[in-house]
């Protein structure tokens, strides 16, 4: 059996349970904005899938088997989540 | 107590940014800066070149002398060499002869030394090292595509903010392991370029015209070894890069730049030529996949370690020297 024991973890950050507070990614995931009252368009025509190769969405949302087999359970840069607000 | 491993952070100290990627964009540019060509360099590489021209005119009246990849895009690390090409109005500058006698000449001209004829390759080349500036040199013949694949290279880096500066640390960081060159299945030059172009002209801020990526070089960086490190599927998806724009392709759908050995390649589609995989050289893609990895980890765990510690802890503090040790002098 083993020796440690399970802990459980949780980041008070981002609510995740894949990390505690001090390695959350938002320590370095921040990224210094343009003004915001810009209006931003979606150029859906230039988004591709890391995983499938397939246009129209990112590799972190693709619903096909995950080609690399690094894990990845935080989420990347290249994800939905990763646009600006208004365009999620 | 100075710190040789990370010179660039002399006098350059960044620990009071609040947030810790700003602290990292700050540190890539003054790395950048550091080991980016002084004027000397400039100078001295430029009047090399053009006393091989002139000695090339005065040996064929028909033929000039071009350069080509990093010399001729202002992407090139310390030492590097220069490649140029001799192409001429008759064509017929590539057989034996017109080599050795160019290699005789220029000997005699004092203007080689340590002079090798390459004349067998797929390929044929000269290679020689100029004796005052100490430079190396390679010269091929009778050839466009490098001269062309520079002149998308400069329109690129003109339209694209932060691509030569992220080009530069991961040329360095490849080079520091010994995983830049395509012989040994590492990565070429023009192979990074397109790696970092396609990542910039594909990231959904950058895409979305929310950041400017001079502002925001440090979690590009870290989002450039995440994707090529841990999340890019290799065995599916290839790359497409042209004068417009990247893309990715379904390599089921472009077989022609499957590696018949293995799923597991990087495959780059030449511009010029839909069923060229540009990268086809680089079989050692796992490495250089690991290394990526390995240089994500080792900077977010440095974020990390930063982040939680006291601004005195702080103080002459490197992010960017846990993955790049540079130990050369400024340029």
């Amino acid at each position: 059996q083993c020796p440690h024991k399970w802990k459980r973890v949780k980041c008070v950050h981002c609510n995740s349970k894949n990390h505690s507070r001090d390695r959350c990614p938002s320590i370095w995931r921040s990224y210094y904005l343009l003004d915001s009252n810009v209006r931003r368009v979606l150029p859906v025509h230039k988004i591709f899938c890391y995983n499938c190769g397939g246009k129209g969405h990112f590799g972190d949302d693709c619903w096909e088997y995950r080609s690399s087999r690094v894990p990845n359970e935080d989420g990347s840069a290249f994800s939905g989540e990763n646009l600006p607000q208004e365009l999620k | 107590t100075l710190n040789t491993d990370y010179p660039w952070i002399l006098n350059h100290d960044h620990s009071k940014q609040r947030e810790i990627a700003d602290w990292l964009t700050l540190e890539i540019k003054d790395f950048v800066a550091y080991i980016s060509p002084s004027q000397e360099e400039i100078r001295v590489r430029n009047s090399t070149i053009s006393k091989i021209r002139n000695a090339v005119k005065d040996l064929w009246p028909d033929a000039d002398l071009h350069v080509f990849g990093s010399f001729a895009t202002d992407l090139y690390l310390p030492g590097s060499d220069i490649d140029c090409v001799i192409n001429s109005s008759s064509g017929d500058k590539e057989n034996r002869n017109c080599l050795y006698s160019l290699a005789s000449f220029l000997k005699r001209r004092k203007l080689a030394t340590q002079v090798e004829v390459i004349s067998k390759a797929r390929v044929p080349i000269i290679k020689f090292v100029e004796p005052i500036s100490q430079i190396h040199i390679d010269i091929s013949f009778e050839r466009v595509n490098g001269l062309e694949a520079a002149r998308v290279i400069r329109g690129w880096l003109k339209e694209t903010p932060g691509l030569r500066e992220l080009v530069l640390i991961v040329k360095q960081f490849l080079a520091a392991r010994r995983l830049n060159m395509v012989h040994t299945g590492g990565l070429g030059g023009f192979s990074i370029i397109c790696l970092v172009y396609a990542f910039l002209q594909l990231h959904p801020r950058v895409i979305s015209s929310d950041i400017d990526s001079m502002e925001n070089l440090g979690i590009l960086l870290i989002d450039f070894f995440e994707l090529y490190g841990k999340n890019f599927g290799y065995d599916h998806v290839a790359i497409s890069v042209t004068d417009s724009g990247a893309r990715y392709l379904s390599k089921e759908l472009y077989g022609s730049l499957q590696n018949p050995r293995t799923s597991f390649a990087l495959a780059i589609q030449d511009p010029g030529d839909k069923d060229n995989n540009i990268s086809r050289g680089s079989f050692n893609i796992r490495d250089i996949k690991k290394a990526f990895a390995g240089a994500f980890d080792l900077l977010t765990n440095r974020c990390f370690e930063l982040d939680a510690a006291t601004f005195k802890d702080r103080v002459g503090k490197s992010i960017l020297g846990n993955v790049i040790k540079y130990r050369g002098k400024q340029r």
